[in-house]
């Protein structure tokens, strides 16, 4: 087999002038003769046993590309054509390699790396079935690293970077063909036999270079003449150096994966490989090596060292936090952790305390000190020595200081590479887990730290003099107005981790940090308030606005905007799904200091927004909480007042939303405060805030109103707008503030003109008018009596009824229906109803189903009167999606089959329309886009149903209607879903396929058709049975694998299907049919994704078990094709093994089990043989 | 319906060719007059000088007669011109000359327009030259030919 190739020379020329071409500038040669020199390259590597000729090329040939190209075609036949060579050629191959190199010094890098890279493919796949002994390699690698010859070790240093980077199965392995099971058990077999091998080997190496660098000066004329010797510079030295700290790096991650426990799932993988922040869980095994204290201080001292070297500095730095994140077995007892985390945390000390933090060390040192935190439990952190523990925790505080100040120069200079910001966020948020553990550790002792951090936090954020905003390193601030889009995302979501630290930290020093917040929120609010005064007067005289400066204004409410900031995450959280309430911290505050306080001077100054706090007597023995709400208040007063002056222009929209954002997160734990959830409750917000008290009354009554000035004078702002109607809605989502909401005059005259759309509603964007029509209805299901809420559905919903219904039954509406007024009057009331969908809660969906049902009907008839409207056409079908999406969990049969009608006639009246229509103008395509999604959305919506259903037999509606019989059933969600993709899929073209939302959509679609009604495939029209077929056999071949497991995911069903029916001549059993021919292709014959094999598994076994004979025929086709008789005779066998516990095929899930096990191990034996052809 | 310098704010009917609206409460597909030219909204965004400034509108619009882009930006307080558009379904009664004989809904008939010199326009003409009694048999594929070309004529008439 290894014998020497005939015409070798002639291959060699072939190859070297192929090279040529492909290295060649673009415009010397043809794209022809190009793809032609690719071709050549490309069969020769797929060339059978090409070993001899690569051995000769390798030893004669001087283009460097004919070598790389030589050592990939080594590496792919050695695992292609593994199971028929010999073990000792592949030993012999794998010699020859490795003295290639060796011998080879001057080799180019990237032909050396890529024969080294063919040396750890021969390791690896050996390693499998034991034929290379693993302990072999090492013991030379070994030898090559003491030979003390800096080349050799360089070479040693690659090899075992080679060997790492193929057996941590990452993203950098080379695809060899095999499956994951295979990467999977190398792995396993790696860390058993060669990890702490390579480890020792590093460790040795490293030691070696720091002994050396320590006898720097005795070193020197050694280190000269190695210079002059080899005339390589220092730096390759250091290069080499810095590559064995990666590769230690690379190893003490690959650590983590390897001894995580259990087999680890794709994603799994994945997952570890997208984040740096992984932790270090050795086995026990490790103890004596990592335990020993030396490994760590040569970390440290290494560091010392190359400190100043930025990227050898984060590698190093790096290589600490993997120390500072190790637990797990590793750690024989609690002391032994506590002593190693006490050597960890001197270490760290010391190196922090004798310098000077670089700026590229800050993310590494971060890193460090977090995974500590994070890693070690809080009684090994507490039992620390006292004193070690609390200079770590001085030292952290500093450090958190130090690293916020630089973070916001950072953000002052504008600067790409923000690390102190990146640090300063990993800071913060050890913060947050420490003082979350809290009871852990000595009481109080973070009170100090945090006011620390706290204040030097509201210092960056602080104009001068308070504050240092905006200030560079020289003192001179800079104010430039910069453009912003929306795109860019408020402070509130932008520094929410940040914020949620500092918040937390203040409620651990609430006694320093609320007090402050408010005396410096006040103070704004009133300086604010004179700015603005000292504006109207200096109007009056002028009345130019534009010569208004800016300046004052802007830093005042850039104050304001973070001090609300702060004081809304401090106050309160923003819980997802749980009942929000008020922070114990805040809570316990509160009380503590409720016997000082004066209810009645507190409920003045809360009662008062328009006067400043400090006028009013006995300010002092206020509750500091409501204090703090009412600093906010008298913003949000100072603001209304301005509006009022017709000064709306010199205010901040963004000032606005903060005082919006923080009302609403305020109001849902602390308005009608619920006093059982509570084990102790502060006397002075029960008597505030508790339900039925005069002050939630009052606050409701001032938010409301804020909310109607608000919604008028801010209608151009639509973020403003939509911050403002979100705090209306939270205000009445909850039954028991709704209450009292609804006895407001203002919120039945907000409805009325509402209702009447008459200005400066009407002026809102469409976005903000669905949230108050939703917030309108969901008021409706407060508490009235029963005239006052007939009273209340007349004013709010009836209006629309009747202006709708009186306008489309106007004998002449075709005529009029063009006219603008009436265009607007119909959009109006869409939206509307899309916003009364919205209000959907599982109590009030038995009246809103019924009364939006009636509109249904009319919608419908919308439909054709607006044919030739696409905008018009688009909100009906939206409103649609909106009702389907919000309401079919909960509805019964007879309700879900009346909207299932619906449903359907409007897809009739769609597909009508849209026949034969031709639209000529730019946009049809994307309104046409716009169409499809939202029908694709809506059918999607109604095949929910099948898995999310809340209804119980028309519980909810049970007092509205006697049962109609079930048995009545005309319409099904098949149906509708069925007839909708018939007007789907012959308007879906490749072109339109090409938006990935629309593409991904439709997919997801028919594969849910496929699985829940398989039954209905076999019955649809012949033309749309045929278009569905080749949009699953589009979707598996030429899409993306997200798409390409969607429809593998659709072919088990219907194969299932087919054998249910047992008709052999079925159009769907012939599609079956070509299916298996079109599966069987791709998993034997194609080099496909592996994450694919099971989803592709599982089909072809439906496949098979449907039409055996076709199968078998397959197999007799594919091997009567192979000349070699040992490649048949293996591909014989190895479907043989395929079939073996399978025979004959049943749809049984065992059977089918066994059969994707027997698949991986068929895909892993001969899929990489038969990729060859 | 190529005239470029057609002027659309005299309206025929007596109805107002354009009305007033806030830019926040315009919309996305909605249309709006850019640059003196009615556009269909394909893109509108929002931005701020500063982050305490004040919103303002981007809008990039389509000529619904000539296709050509046109963008425009202004505070969100301030007022736009919006088209008023009018849709009529005709029925393709004659062609003489290369102007087409229309009848609306209401029996009346037009005969201003032209066929225009596109793709549809040559469609409408090869459809027609298969035969009138065939036409109206087919009235209701060539009308929703037509429709899109009524649209355009329609809203040519009434700014």
């Amino acid at each position: 087999m290894m014998m020497a190739a005939v015409g070798a020379p002639e291959v060699i020329t072939q190859l070297e002038s192929a090279a040529k071409v492909l290295m060649a500038p673009p415009s010397m040669v043809s794209t022809e003769q190009r793809q032609h020199a690719e071709h050549v390259f490309l069969s020769f590597r797929k060339s059978k046993s090409p070993f001899a000729i690569c051995k000769h090329i390798l030893e004669t040939s001087k283009v460097d590309y004919v070598l790389f190209q030589a050592a990939t075609a080594v590496m792919e036949a050695v695992v292609r054509e593994w199971i028929l060579l010999e073990k000792t050629s592949i030993e012999s191959l794998r010699a020859f390699l490795l003295t290639y190199v060796l011998q080879r010094p001057n080799l180019q890098k990237y032909v050396r790396e890529q024969i080294l890279l063919a040396v750890a493919v021969i390791v690896k796949r050996g390693s499998l079935d034991k034929s290379i002994n693993c302990k072999g390699i090492f013991h030379e690698v070994g030898q090559l690293i003491s030979s003390g010859n800096p080349t050799v070790q360089t070479l040693a240093c690659s090899i075992l970077t080679a060997l790492l980077s193929e057996f941590s199965s990452s993203s950098k392995t080379s695809s060899i063909g095999l499956s994951m099971e295979f990467h999977g058990n190398c792995k396993r077999l790696f860390q058993e036999d060669g990890l702490r091998q390579t480890f020792m080997l590093t460790m040795e190496v490293l030691q070696e270079f720091s002994r050396r660098e320590n006898l720097n000066a005795q070193m020197s004329c050694v280190f000269q003449r190695y210079l002059a010797l080899a005339n390589q510079p220092l730096l390759s030295l250091y290069s080499s150096f810095s590559s064995y700290i990666l590769l230690l790096l690379l190893l003490l991650l690959l650590l983590w994966a390897l001894t995580g426990g259990g087999p680890l799932g794709r994603h799994y993988i994945a997952m570890f490989e997208a984040t740096q922040n992984v932790t270090l869980k050795p086995t026990e095994s490790w103890r004596e090596a990592l335990l020993d204290t030396r490994v760590m201080d040569l970390f440290f001292s290494i560091h010392r060292k190359i400190r100043e070297d930025s990227d050898m500095a984060q590698d190093s730095l790096q290589c600490l936090a993997q120390l500072a994140s190790m637990h797990g077995p590793v750690f024989p007892d609690e002391s032994a952790q506590v002593s190693y985390l006490a050597h960890l945390v001197e270490g760290l000390l010391s190196m922090i305390n004798g310098i000077e933090i670089e700026d590229s060390e800050a993310v590494g040192i971060s890193n460090i000190i977090s995974n500590l935190i994070t890693m070690f439990p809080r009684s090994v952190l507490t039992a620390l020595p006292s004193e070690l523990f609390t200079s770590f925790i001085n030292c952290l505080t500093l450090l958190t200081c130090s690293f916020g100040r630089s973070a916001a120069l950072e953000e002052v200079l504008d600067k790409d590479d923000m690390v102190y910001m990146e640090a300063y966020d990993k800071l913060l948020e050890s913060w947050l887990t420490l003082v979350q553990d809290e009871e852990h550790f000595p009481r109080g002792c973070f009170v100090q730290p945090a006011i620390q951090v706290f204040n030097s936090y509201i210092q960056c954020h602080l104009a001068a003099p308070d504050g240092t905003r905006n200030l560079s390193v020289n003192g001179i601030s800079s104010h430039e107005a910069e453009e912003i889009n929306e795109l860019q995302e408020d402070d509130r979501e932008l520094f929410s981790d940040q914020l949620s630290s500092i918040g937390m930290l203040g409620r651990v020093a609430a006694d320093h940090c609320i007090p402050l917040l408010t005396s410096l929120l006040e103070d704004r609010v009133n300086r604010l308030h004179g700015q603005l005064q000292r504006t109207q007067q200096h109007l009056m005289a002028s009345t130019d606005l534009g010569s208004v400066d800016r300046k004052v204004l802007d830093d005042l409410y850039e104050d304001i905007h973070w001090l609300i900031l702060v004081s809304g995450y401090l106050l309160a959280d923003d819980p997802q799904g749980e009942t929000p309430m008020i922070p114990s911290e805040v809570m316990e505050f509160s009380i503590k200091h409720s016997t000082e306080v004066d209810i009645n001077t507190t409920l003045q100054i809360l009662g008062s927004p328009g006067e400043k706090a400090s006028s009013i007597p006995g300010c002092n023995r206020t509750d500091s909480v409501i204090r703090l709400l009412s600093a906010v208040l008298r913003t949000s007063e100072v603001e209304s007042r301005a509006t009022r002056a017709s000064l709306t222009e010199l205010l901040s929209p963004q000032m606005g939303k903060d005082i919006m954002w923080f009302l609403r997160r305020w109001a849902k734990s602390y308005l009608l405060v619920d006093e059982k959830l509570y084990e102790q409750i502060s006397i002075p917000l029960s008597t505030a805030f508790g339900a039925d008290t005069e002050g939630a009354q009052w606050i409701v009554g001032y938010l409301l109103e804020k909310v109607i000035n608000n919604l008028s004078v801010w209608s151009s702002e639509a973020e403003l707008a939509n911050d403002t109607v979100e705090l209306l809605v939270t205000l009445v989502e909850k039954r028991e503030r709704a209450n009292i909401v609804v006895q407001c005059e203002g919120w039945w005259s907000l409805a009325k003109q509402f209702a009447s759309r008459s200005p400066p509603l009407h002026l809102l964007s469409s976005s903000v008018q669905r949230s108050l029509m939703k917030a309108l209805v969901l008021g409706g299901f407060a508490n009235m009596d029963s005239d006052t809420k007939q009273q209340y559905w007349a004013e709010v919903l009836h209006p629309l009824q009747q202006r709708f219904l009186s306008l489309i039954n106007q004998e002449n509406f075709a005529q009029i229906s063009q006219e603008e007024a009436v265009k607007q009057e119909i959009v109006a009331t869409l939206e509307a109803l899309c916003g009364i969908a919205e209000a959907t809660q599982i109590d009030n969906v038995a009246s809103l189903f019924s009364f939006l049902m009636d509109f249904l009907s009319s919608c419908i008839g919308l439909m054709e009167v607006y044919s030739n409207t696409p905008e018009t056409i688009n909100l009906i079908i939206e409103v649609f999606v909106e009702v389907a999406h919000k309401q079919i969990c909960y509805l019964g049969e007879t309700k879900s089959m009346k909207l299932y009608e619906a449903c359907l006639t409007l897809l009739q009246v769609y597909s009508k329309n849209n026949q034969s229509r031709k639209r000529s103008d730019a946009t049809a395509e994307e309104d046409q886009y716009q169409d499809l999604l939202l029908i694709m959305e809506l059918l999607t919506n109604l095949l929910s149903k099948e898995f999310i259903d809340f209804s119980d037999n028309d519980e909810v509606f049970r007092n509205q209607e006697q049962g109609t019989p079930a048995s009545s059933r005309t319409v099904s969600a098949a149906d509708v879903v069925l007839y909708g993709v018939n007007i789907v899929l012959p308007l879906m073209s490749q072109d339109l396929l090409k938006f990935p939302s629309l593409c991904n959509q439709y997919y997801k679609l028919i594969t849910f058709i496929c699985e829940i009604f398989p039954e209905k495939i076999p019955q649809l029209p012949e033309d749309l049975f045929k278009s569905l077929m080749f949009s699953l056999e589009l979707g598996m071949t030429s899409m993306s694998s997200e798409v390409s497991q969607l429809c593998l995911e659709a072919l088990s069903p219907l194969a299932e299907q087919c054998a249910k029916s047992q008709e052999k001549d079925s159009p769907l059993f012939i599609a079956t049919r070509h299916f298996l021919k079109l599966v069987f292709d791709m998993l034997v014959l194609q080099k496909h994704n592996t994450e694919m094999t099971v989803a592709a598994g599982e089909a072809l076994y439906t496949l098979v078990c449907l039409h055996q004979a076709e199968y078998s025929e397959l197999v007799e086709t594919l091997l009567s094709s192979q000349r070699d008789a040992v490649i048949y005779q293996r591909l014989a066998d190895a479907f043989n093994k395929l079939t073996a516990s399978s025979t004959p095929p049943t749809m049984d899930r065992k059977q089918k089990v066994a059969f994707l096990k027997s698949l991986e191990e068929f895909v892993a034996n001969v899929g990489g043989l038969l990729c060859v052809k | 319906m190529a005239d470029p310098d057609l002027d659309f704010t005299t309206g025929e009917s007596g109805a107002s060719a354009t009305y007033p609206m806030q830019c926040s409460a315009l919309r996305k597909n909605g249309y709006v007059v850019l640059k003196g030219r009615p556009c269909k909204i394909v893109e509108m965004s929002t931005s701020k000088t500063g982050k305490h400034g004040h919103a303002k509108v981007n809008l990039v619009g389509i000529d619904i007669f000539t296709n050509k882009k046109y963008e425009d930006m202004c505070p969100s307080t301030h007022n736009m011109d919006v088209p008023a558009i009018k849709r009529t379904d005709y029925q393709l009664v004659n062609i003489a000359e290369s102007y087409m004989s229309l009848m609306s809904d209401n029996g009346d008939i037009r005969e201003d327009l032209r066929v225009p010199e596109s793709d549809i326009g040559k469609e409408i003409e090869s459809k027609f030259e298969g035969g009138e009694e065939f036409m109206l048999e087919e009235s209701e594929l060539d009308l929703k030919t037509i429709q899109s070309l009524s649209f355009l004529f329609q809203i040519n008439q009434n700014l």
